[in-house]
């Protein structure tokens, strides 16, 4: 990955960390706000596959956790689970298909949650999983799916630069590529 | 090749685990929570003013689309004349704790009342930042003497305490998140743990043994201040909504709601207090 490349994915991290500790923060329906952080692995692993998935997953998610009051690490941990995932299971689908992204930021958000909860009362952060998980899941997954376009179309001008010229956080040909 | 491929993806994601469960580990670990403490400290300082920037920039969308052109000021001056309000809340809740009895008994123990301590007044910048914690973030930090543990008053009672001390910010965790606890007491000296319930239920307490006189509805509850307590005595806790006990159970479960309107936070006070050490320390 050149500099370049990684100044945009950096770029964009920041300001959906932006956008995520200003707007979506007032954005309440029930208590609930949306959740944007779980959107950067979901279209990273959409565009360029299972490992860059888990990479963006990890470096955003350790960037969220700066600003947030849940155990250090633990965005980063979920982040890369649901990159990878996401990736693995979108392996064989037609990237192009209309109902893909809604479907997997959908999906992807929900049990990005549920495995956020449960990771953090297994770390003894009880709390986690004495909230409204139905509203939560309602709340994050609707915004989710509304909000996976524009950061897709950002994701994109990220890692494939100029459209069809494919450039990539992972290299395909180095071994020891990516953002090691 | 594309088994190499497999395997450099997995390598890639047990990596990622791995390091990922050593940085929560060192956060959870009360011997190296202070590099994890700092580095997100740092990261405060420099992200917060941006932040801030941003939200200056923002709001006065905001204010027009709510389509009142005094909306800012009016509300800021509806929310400063609700801390008003809610210190004389305070005042006068304390005075129906069997006020002279109790502070001639606790002066006798040098354990403080609320009105004797310093406090510095906050305004909430961001609330509930994480949708799994209830939390505050103030715009007073280390710079301005906060400390870790410290308590937060506001809007009629005790609002939390505060977990992280940045320099120019803190977070507050809130008495109803689900991690909180504090000790406290009612009428007749009675002590008991409130626990917070998360957003959807407040909070509860557990008596022994159960029947206690003095309990009734609407009865409310103070930190008790006892010894090495982190809070000091005397603060309006929480309300009695309900309470019950089962036949021949040994406890009194009480139903709690919070004395503070905990939809008022936009301005707080924390109060400038550090536990006694305790003896042999």
């Amino acid at each position: 990955m050149t500099a370049r490349y990684a100044l945009r994915w950096l770029l964009v991290a920041f300001v959906v960390l932006m956008v995520q500790s200003t707007v979506m923060l007032s954005v309440r329906i029930g208590g609930v706000h949306p959740d944007l952080l779980w959107l950067l692995p979901i279209t990273a692993a959409l565009l360029d596959g299972p490992e860059t998935g888990a990479l963006v997953g990890f470096w955003s998610g350790l960037a969220f956790d700066l600003t947030l009051p849940t155990p250090f690490g633990l965005s980063a941990l979920v982040g890369c689970v649901l990159g990878f995932s996401m990736g693995m299971a979108t392996a064989a689908v037609d990237k192009r298909a209309v109902w893909l992204k809604p479907v997997a930021a959908l999906f992807g958000s929900v049990v990005a949650d549920m495995l956020f909860a449960v990771l953090g009362a297994v770390l003894g952060q009880q709390q986690m999983v004495q909230i409204n998980f139905l509203s939560l899941f309602l709340v994050v997954a609707l915004s989710s799916v509304v909000l996976v376009l524009p950061v897709n179309r950002f994701m994109r001008w990220a890692l494939l630069p100029g459209g069809g010229d494919r450039r990539s956080l992972v290299s395909a040909q180095s071994p020891d590529g990516g953002l090691w | 090749m594309a088994k190499s491929r497999r395997s450099r993806r997995t390598l890639t994601l047990v990596v990622l685990v791995v390091i990922s469960l050593s940085i929560v580990s060192l956060d959870l670990n009360g011997r190296t929570h202070s590099i994890t403490s700092g580095v997100k400290s740092v990261t405060n300082s420099v992200f917060s003013p941006l932040r801030g920037a941003v939200v200056d920039l923002l709001s006065p969308i905001g204010s027009f689309f709510a389509g009142a052109i005094h909306y800012g000021a009016v509300q800021s001056e509806n929310e400063k004349l609700a801390a008003a309000l809610a210190k004389l809340k305070i005042a006068q809740a304390e005075k129906g704790f069997q006020a002279t009895q109790l502070r001639d008994l606790l002066a006798l123990e040098h354990l403080p009342f609320l009105n004797a301590l310093k406090t510095v007044t906050a305004q909430t910048t961001q609330v509930n930042t994480s949708n799994f914690t209830m939390t505050i973030t103030v715009n007073k930090g280390r710079s301005d003497g906060i400390q870790v543990n410290m308590p937060v008053v506001g809007a009629g009672g005790l609002v939390g305490q505060v977990i992280q001390a940045f320099h120019h910010s803190s977070v507050v965790e809130l008495i109803t998140d689900g991690q909180s606890k504090v000790g406290v007491t009612f009428a007749n000296g009675v002590i008991a743990l409130a626990d917070g319930q998360g957003p959807s239920a407040s909070m509860s307490a557990d008596l022994v043994p159960p029947h206690t006189p003095g309990l009734k509805k609407g009865a409310i509850m103070y930190t008790s201040g006892e010894n090495g307590a982190t809070l000091p005595a005397g603060i309006p806790v929480a309300k009695v909504k309900s309470f019950h006990a089962s036949a021949g159970a040994s406890q009194e479960t009480i139903a709690l709601t919070p004395e503070a309107d905990m939809s008022q936070l936009a301005y707080v006070d924390i109060v400038i207090w550090a536990p006694a050490p305790s003896p042999g320390s």
